[in-house]
């Protein structure tokens, strides 16, 4: 009894033990494709980038590991170090990102992918040749070239492996806004001006409270900085020739100019300047009108020396504005009698659109110049080749105006012999941070004025002399920038009313914004991609380019869509989202194992 | 005669554990209940109702024993056998993974409990705990190859250990052991090689019983475990603790990695469910083997990082203990200097020079902790060698060396093992706390730290990825500072 008892069980078990599935059973039968590694052991790959890129580096190390990699991660804490490491060339595969805020193409890619680029780190004459050849063709004409950059410079040589194109998304809090007036453009910095309380009888009393995440600002002086910490903050300081719409058009609206026009050829850009805006400065915490007019000797002034590359010490945009030649004012009025490109009417019957009084004068001196009874000051721009995306770089803060007078009478140093610290420059960040050095100096044409800022908030105050009576003047008096650093600190500094918008919510967060009564969710395309660059020097994969076409097939941008809970678009290169170019990576195990192999022999 | 059953009443060990349970038992009915509403849609969640059910009347029935207990103890003095026999019924909420009223129960049926007896109970515990929760592994779509096997053997394993804790119960006494238990030693010395230390201790106190015939030392080793067996904190904190180093032993043969490290796109974020009895992280990855495969490097990092500086930092404290005025002056002056460097920070500045892995990990951990070390065993030294067996010692002309190592050394171990024990938690939290600040292993392995930075950001969404972690850190720091109290209790004369 006991013995067959003991068998009935014994039987048992093993039936049991036959149920289940064990992980090479399971191997088996899916036909796994880890069972086809090579006999070569597996190429060590590493990976560098930022604490903040946690995220995406766990989907790539996780990806190339289950393609036969053996994965190495390089995580730095801050920019600082991720560069300095970069620099050292520590490095295989760089997580990198790239944000083109001028909304043109040729931004996207001339300073990351051509020899001479600020960000370059590969020089291959075929991706020169194309972006030079793209950036003198109209929009019908360079995304066939731009398709074809991206099959030599992805494809064909692998200098980039995309991994996606971000959303841009902000929450708003609409019990204390209208909603209506926030604006989220896909390229452009935010803009102060339009935004307005729910209730309107607080635009005095109630400062509207924004958030950024970098405290330390590199520079007032648009032309001296060129990132978050200062992008939108001079943006809003600064008032340009041009803007660029939310869905990155190139328009007069709320900027310097009334209209402009490109004259034929491609060469001559003309811009009427409008007279209402007079140079904001702080005296005692108050904004206050200097009574000089922002007129075309500034305009003239301004990008003469964004495009000098030797106007400051530590210039950081002159390479944006290089495609100028020559900025002069336009006083003989038979000069706008030329054809506008690609139409019929004169340069003056463009410029003249939708104007009340039509232009009867030019005048040389600006506060001579009064639109109302037809006295109009012109600045004409004349390109080196012909360029009309440089109406997006014009669009950039960078090419904001700043006063002649002020900044020549700050700016006293010899640029040759600079020393920074004896020499205070136009827009130093000490000028206008609580404490002794405290000394703003600052005029602004923008709708706003920096007044002060300390390590938690910069205030700003709005400029009285600004488009007064139009509807571009500011509407909230106050403004203030709070430093937060942490999204998900920032996340809750907006949940619980200590700022009104937050630009960045995370992407795995967004239910949480939409999920709050009181917040509102805006999402919007934006050009940020994220990519890993290859080291272009003393790498395995600097040499081999079947290395890196193993990797780039290894990238599933499905899988890490995925992640972001769909809230990610995928991308080829820096252009995808600015030119539809219809090329798309597939990830293939097939090639990465067919490119590994090759790899392997010619090793 | 009121007065002395009071007395007994106050001086019950199984009268105190009997509380300690049910109010424990009931604390966790409490969690089961509150979680088995589903507030939004005003519904029960049965599979949640039923576990508190189970709970609440094993609960129900632990408040009868205590109340029969009391009863019998104002009334008769002492514990009735019916008593004892009713708590037979109590044993089967080992079932429901109760082990607060099943290790009451275990002390209530037997009358005389040896410190061996304990030991064959928690030993069985342990392994029935590893056995269940590797079994949540069948709800997975596949096992480990090794999975059916492994379980094979700890089944095998267990039968044996219940069959020793019959003979525990039956034929240990007190003071001896029949010869016939060193086959039975041997064996089970062997199996603690799965973790469970629980053999090992159960072998040597059955070794110390069945060879020595010194009387003293067999009362010293019984009064001491006893000491800790009757503290119920600090013998569940030990059977935690052995859990996880076994679970940790074990998972390399029942466990899939792979699952633990993987990313899986097609199920992230998912609730807890019995395929993944802890959800998933943003990543797919399954929780629950990530906290099981968590434990390895927590101990590993935390024992490491005590030990090193218990070694280190005791041979320097003996050392300017024993040789006072110059060398002691040198070694703990320049410990001082040590000790005036705040540890995580020496800790994030050594990981930050060399880089962050397990290695530099507990190195960075246990530099810090050297100076606090020396100093104990200093003090100890201090006042063991003015003692005189060490004056016979030297003046039989023994070399210093063997004074140190062979009087003083072993005599001053107590509270080094104490200290040591008590330090052992905090190095936990240090190991979590810089792989929270992303200075700890890469971000992608298992570590409870690592895993609560991943919680942390959804901790509103899906608040169990942080809960389960924390609940894993507090569970493992709290067991080591119950055992370390307890150890100081067993240790310290003065409080018998």
């Amino acid at each position: 009894m006991k013995k067959s008892l003991l068998a009935i069980l014994f039987t048992f078990v093993l039936i049991l033990a036959g149920c289940v599935n064990t992980k090479s059973d399971v191997a088996d039968k899916g036909n796994d494709n880890k069972d086809v590694k090579t006999d070569n052991s597996p190429v060590a790959i590493e990976l560098l980038g930022m604490s903040t890129g946690e995220a995406d580096m766990n989907i790539v190390r996780d990806q190339l590991i289950k393609n036969g990699f053996d994965v190495k991660l390089n995580i730095q804490p801050d920019y600082g170090s991720f560069t300095a490491q970069k620099d050292a060339g520590n490095y295989d595969l760089a997580l990198s990102s790239w944000t083109t805020v001028t909304g043109n193409p040729d931004y996207a890619v001339r300073s990351l992918f051509k020899s001479d680029g600020d960000n370059s780190i590969m020089a291959d004459e075929e991706v020169d040749k194309l972006i030079d050849q793209a950036s003198t063709e109209t929009k019908e004409d360079f995304t066939k070239t731009y398709k074809k950059l991206e099959q030599h410079l992805v494809f064909d040589k692998a200098y980039i492996a995309p991994l996606y194109n971000s959303f841009k998304a902000q929450g708003v809090n609409k019990e204390i806004l209208n909603v209506d007036t926030v604006r989220l453009a896909k390229s452009r910095a935010s803009a102060w001006e339009s935004i307005d309380f729910a209730d309107t009888s607080k635009r005095a009393t109630q400062p509207l409270i924004m958030q950024q995440a970098i405290g330390v600002l590199t520079s007032l002086d648009p032309i001296k900085g060129n990132d978050g910490s200062i992008n939108t903050l001079n943006t809003n300081m600064y008032v340009r020739l041009v803007n660029l719409t939310d869905d990155d058009k190139v328009v007069s609206d709320g900027s310097l100019s009334l209209n402009h026009a490109i004259a034929e050829g491609n060469q001559s850009y003309y811009f009427l300047l409008r007279d209402d805006i007079n140079f904001a400065a702080v005296t005692n915490e108050k904004a206050v009108d200097t009574g000089e007019r922002v007129g075309a000797d500034d305009v003239v002034f301004s990008l003469n020396r964004a495009k000098d590359e030797k106007s400051v010490p530590d210039h950081r945009t002159y390479s944006l504005h290089e495609s100028m030649e020559e900025i002069e004012v336009v006083t003989d009025l038979t000069e706008l009698d030329v054809k506008q490109s690609g139409s019929d009417v004169t340069v003056k019957e463009a410029l003249e659109e939708g104007l009340d009084a039509k232009i009867t004068e030019l005048v040389e001196d600006k506060n001579t110049a009064d639109n109302k009874a037809g006295k109009y000051q012109v600045v004409k721009i004349t390109t080196v080749n012909p360029f009309p995306q440089v109406l997006n770089y014009l669009a950039h803060q960078s090419a904001g105006i700043v006063s002649k007078k002020q900044v020549e009478s700050i700016n006293t140093y010899d640029v040759e012999t600079f020393d920074v610290n004896t020499d205070i420059p136009y827009g130093d960040q000490n000028t206008v941070t609580e404490g002794a050095k405290y000394n703003n100096t600052l005029y602004a044409s923008g709708p706003y004025i920096l007044s002060h800022k300390n390590d938690y908030e910069a205030v700003f105050l709005k400029n009285p002399a600004y488009m007064t009576g139009t509807e571009n003047e500011a509407k909230i008096s106050n403004v203030a920038v709070r430093f937060i650093q942490d999204p998900d600190s920032a996340l809750s500094a907006l949940r619980n009313g200590e700022i009104h918008i937050f630009n960045g919510v995370p992407e795995t967060k967004y239910d949480l914004v939409e999920g709050d009564s009181k917040l509102t969710l805006q999402k919007s395309d934006s050009n940020a991609v994220s990519y890993l660059l290859f080291n272009t020097e003393n790498r395995e994969v600097s040499d081999s380019e079947d290395l890196r076409k193993a990797i780039l097939y290894s990238i599933n941008q499905d899988e890490i869509l995925n992640y972001y809970q769909g809230n990610k678009n995928k991308a080829v290169s820096t252009v995808s989202p600015l030119v539809d170019t219809g090329n798309e990576l597939v990830a293939d195990p097939a090639k990465v194992k067919e490119f590994l192999e090759a790899y392997n022999a010619n090793k | 005669m009121n007065s002395y059953k009071k007395h007994a009443l106050k001086l019950s060990r199984e009268y105190t554990q009997a509380n300690f349970a049910w109010v424990l038992s009931f604390v966790v009915c409490l969690i089961f209940l509150v979680n088995s509403f589903n507030y939004k849609e005003g519904t029960i969640k049965s599979f949640v109702f039923t576990i508190f059910l189970v709970y609440a009347i094993f609960t129900m029935y632990q408040l009868f024993l205590t109340w029969k207990i009391k009863k019998d103890l104002l009334k008769f003095g002492d514990i009735q056998p019916i008593t004892r026999k009713l708590g037979y019924i109590q044993l089967l909420s080992i079932l429901s993974a109760n082990i607060f009223t099943a290790s009451f129960a275990f002390n209530l049926i037997k009358k005389k409990k040896t410190p061996e007896y304990t030991f064959a109970v928690f030993m069985v515990f342990t392994q029935l705990f590893v056995i269940a929760v590797s079994t949540f592994n069948l709800f997975k779509p596949y096992v480990t190859d090794t999975f059916l096997p492994a379980m094979g053997v700890l089944v095998g394993i267990l039968i044996f250990q219940i069959v020793t804790l019959i003979l525990v119960s039956k034929y240990v006494q007190d003071e001896s052991a029949p010869s016939w238990f060193l086959i039975i030693t041997i064996v089970l010395i062997i199996t603690s090689l799965t973790g469970n230390l629980f053999n090992l201790l159960l072998g040597i106190s059955l070794v110390l019983k069945t060879r020595s015939h010194d009387r003293s030392r067999i009362m010293k080793w019984n009064t001491m475990w006893n000491k800790i067996t009757r503290n119920s904190t600090a013998i569940l904190g030990m059977f935690f603790i052995i859990l996880m180093l076994s679970l940790s032993v074990c998972s390399k043969y029942t466990f899939d990695y792979d699952m633990a490290v993987e990313n899986d796109y097609g199920s992230l974020l998912q609730k807890p469910s019995l395929e993944h009895p802890f959800g998933t992280d943003d990543f797919g990855r399954d929780l629950f083997s990530r906290i099981i495969f968590g434990a390895r490097i927590s101990l590993l990092v935390g024992f490491a990082s005590t030990i090193i500086p218990l070694i280190i930092g005791g041979f320097l404290g003996a050392i300017a203990g024993y040789y006072t005025k110059r060398a002691d002056n040198i070694i703990m002056r320049l410990l001082d200097i040590l000790y005036a460097i705040p540890g995580i920070l020496l800790a994030i500045a050594i990981i930050a020079a060399f880089g962050a892995n397990t290695m530099n990990l507990i190195l960075a951990l246990s530099v810090g902790a050297i100076p606090s070390y020396a100093r104990t065993m200093r003090a100890n030294v201090l006042m063991v060698s003015n003692y005189e067996y060490v004056d016979s010692a030297r003046a039989l002309g023994s070399s210093d060396l063997s004074i140190i190592f062979k009087q003083i050394v072993p005599n001053s171990l107590a509270p080094m093992i104490v200290k040591a024990t008590l330090t052992i938690g905090g190095a936990v939290i240090a190991t979590s706390s810089l792989s929270f600040l992303g200075l700890g292993v890469e971000p992608h392995i298992p570590e409870w730290g690592n895993i609560l930075k991943v919680g942390s950001t959804y901790l509103e969404s899906h608040s169990y990825l942080a809960i389960i972690p924390g609940l894993a850190i507090i569970g493992l720091v709290l067991s080591f500072n119950f055992l370390g109290d307890g150890l100081r209790d067993a240790f310290d004369p003065r409080m018998d």
